[in-house]
């Protein structure tokens, strides 16, 4: 069965026939090394970041491509003057845009986000993903939700305090202009031609706050952000803790139709909570694949499909991959998640 | 005396209740209980269990670990100021993010578990570089390093505990300092902190700070 990449996801989306379940395989910072130029000049240009996202796709034969150059580029959207570039490990965050509480009146969201010096690199990174795989490549683009964002912007110890111990004021108008970004972002990068929306929100996850704290604060921002921008293509992603324990309730009332797991999530557990109705992304521990062997990552990979794959709507996926994973790990994964991800009696039957 | 407190204590910051957390320990002062039972006899007490029910599987996420830190340390400094005598510090800690990483939280986190129980930190920020952690430590007399990091380059790379390590070494001092480690990637690899040559790591704020008690007795003073 000859599909292209962007019909398998869908079929595994809607559980229709496909040849074998899609992988993500998330390389971002692999791109430099393809290109062999330093992050931060890798970093400097849409073209780089195509480029990069192209080879590696073709290299290693899994499904995805990104528009992400890296999460703080959110924050240079939103004023943030300082990243840290390291030769090893991927670009942070290092001006915080709010340092002290009345900064958070002075935050501005710009009016306009296509017309953003810091949008013109990823719009053109997009525009050349676009043109050389789109419509058969699906292409995903990074959105720190509304109640995640102000991590960027202040540092997860700030935003924890405000978050936790107010002033309540302040906490929620910084949460409405967050909200305000995080809906012009989307569609802009809709509009540039993003497919997947990877909705970012550690704040979704109970490993991050109770669960009553979940149902009374959480949730309901999570509710106003889908509302605003529908479930289309969006992923439901806590940076990789754990979601079983919402699962159920953010399918129920908020709709989104396919979750990226933990490495710590059951996903046998996940796709019976699932059950037909949403995708469920397994997610291989990738912190790991720097020091397992090559044996050690296929038999992960053998135990993930075996909980996920029996009445598919499973995807098989990774975290952020960190540089240091050697390349004859990558490969095993992408071997063994298509081999052991295969329907038409592959390896797995 | 204390222990319906440690109930309502825990109760309310497992609820991420500061105000309430800070009702409960005034309710006990009222009742008579000195500042030195506060913190020994219900701030302490109240973490123990914590570790205890975290070991027993019971699941504390992030926002409960930050409240106890937060509660205990703002409850302590308070109680420090009117205990009768000066209290006997357990030993002296120097804490910071490594090299490269921003992430200050979970070193917040350590270092509010750790006043409770008698131990002085010593915050060297964040993005520290290997010869400030050690240089610190030695002016500081610190008996353990702590470094928190939160990405698997700044965990695993030459200027974090591997560089603190290697500078122990050359200077003679792994008799007298520890080196404790914690954050993401070692809660994604258990054994992690031995290939970066740490003598410890805990998973979570409140545990590190019993680790680090620990590691703190098992040293000799400085001279
Ligand atoms: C929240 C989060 C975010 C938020 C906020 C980030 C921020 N600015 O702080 C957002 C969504 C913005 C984000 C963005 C990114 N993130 Co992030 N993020 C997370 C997440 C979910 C939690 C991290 C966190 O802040 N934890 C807070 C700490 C305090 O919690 P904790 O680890 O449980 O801490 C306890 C223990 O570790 C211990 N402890 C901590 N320190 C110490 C020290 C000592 C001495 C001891 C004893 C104990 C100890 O006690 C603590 C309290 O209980 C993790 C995944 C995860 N589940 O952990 C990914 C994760 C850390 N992020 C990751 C990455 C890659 C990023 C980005 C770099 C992505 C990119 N390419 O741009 C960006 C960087 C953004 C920036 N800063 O510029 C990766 C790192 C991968 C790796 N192996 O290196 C992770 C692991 C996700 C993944 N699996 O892919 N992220």
């Amino acid at each position: 069965m000859a599909m292209t990449a962007l019909q398998r996801l869908a079929a595994a989306a809607t559980r229709r026939p496909a040849d074998r379940a899609p992988i993500f395989c998330n390389l971002f910072d692999q791109g430099a090394r393809e290109l062999g130029m330093p992050l931060r000049e890798y970093y400097s240009r849409g073209a780089h970041v195509a480029e990069g996202q192209l080879r590696l796709r073709e290299k290693f034969g899994y499904d995805n491509l990104w528009s992400l150059f890296y999460v703080g580029k959110e924050a240079e959207l939103l004023g943030c003057n300082r990243i840290c570039f390291a030769d090893d490990g991927p670009p942070n965050v290092e001006h915080f845009v709010i340092d002290d509480l009345d900064d958070i009146a002075s935050l501005e969201v710009p009016a306009d986000i296509t017309r953003h010096p810091a949008f013109e690199q990823p719009a053109e990174c997009l525009r050349l993903l676009r043109q050389h795989a789109g419509g058969t490549y699906p292409i995903c683009a990074y959105i720190t939700s509304t109640m995640s964002l102000p991590a960027l912007l202040m540092g997860m110890e700030r935003w924890m305090s405000l978050l936790l111990m107010g002033p309540v004021d302040a906490r929620d108008a910084l949460l409405a202009r967050c909200h305000e970004f995080f809906v012009k972002e989307v569609e802009a990068y809709r509009a540039a031609g993003a497919d997947v929306i990877l909705y970012a929100n550690p704040f979704g996850s109970t490993d991050t706050v109770s669960m009553k704290f979940f149902l009374s604060h959480a949730l309901p921002w999570i509710e106003r952000d889908l509302r605003a921008i529908g479930t289309d293509g969006v992923v439901y992603y806590c940076g990789t803790s754990r979601i079983n324990r919402v699962l159920d309730i953010v399918l129920d009332t908020v709709g989104i139709r396919t979750y990226y797991l933990s490495p710590f999530d059951s996903i046998a557990d996940a796709k019976e909570i699932a059950g037909g109705r949403a995708l469920t992304c397994g997610v291989i521990n990738d912190a790991r694949m720097i020091d397992w062997t090559e044996d050690e990552v296929v038999a992960e990979v053998r135990r993930m499909t075996d909980a996920g794959m029996p009445g598919g709507r499973f995807l098989i996926g990774t975290g952020v991959m960190p540089l240091a994973i050697p390349e004859a790990n990558i490969r095993a994964f992408v071997t063994a998640a298509r081999d052991f991800g295969s329907h038409d009696g592959g390896a797995h039957a | 005396m204390l222990d319906s407190y440690i109930a309502a204590y825990n109760d309310a910051v497992f609820d991420t209740d500061r105000d309430e957390a800070l009702r409960v320990v005034q309710r006990a002062l009222d009742d008579g209980a000195s500042p030195e039972d506060i913190v020994f006899r219900l701030v302490v007490p109240a973490m123990d269990q914590m570790i205890k029910a975290i070991s027993e599987d019971f699941d504390a996420n992030l926002a409960q670990h930050f409240m106890t830190a937060q509660i205990a340390n703002e409850v302590t400094e308070s109680m420090l100021r009117r205990f009768t005598a000066p209290p006997q510090a357990l030993g002296r800690i120097v804490m910071g993010t490594a090299r490269g990483d921003m992430h200050s939280l979970g070193k917040r986190i350590v270092m509010g578990c750790l006043k409770a129980q008698m131990v002085e930190c010593v915050d060297l920020g964040v993005n520290v570089a290997p010869d400030r952690f050690v240089d610190e430590a030695v002016a500081q007399r610190a008996s353990v390093i702590g470094i928190s990091a939160m990405m698997s380059h700044t965990a695993r790379g030459p200027d974090g505990c591997l560089g603190v390590r290697r500078l122990l070494q050359e200077r003679g001092l792994e008799h007298r300092i520890r080196i404790i480690v914690g954050g993401a990637p070692y809660r994604f690899d258990p054994d992690l902190y031995r290939v970066v040559q740490a003598d410890a790591w805990a998973e979570d704020g409140i545990t590190a700070g019993k680790v680090i008690a620990g590691l703190l007795t098992e040293l000799p003073p400085w001279p």
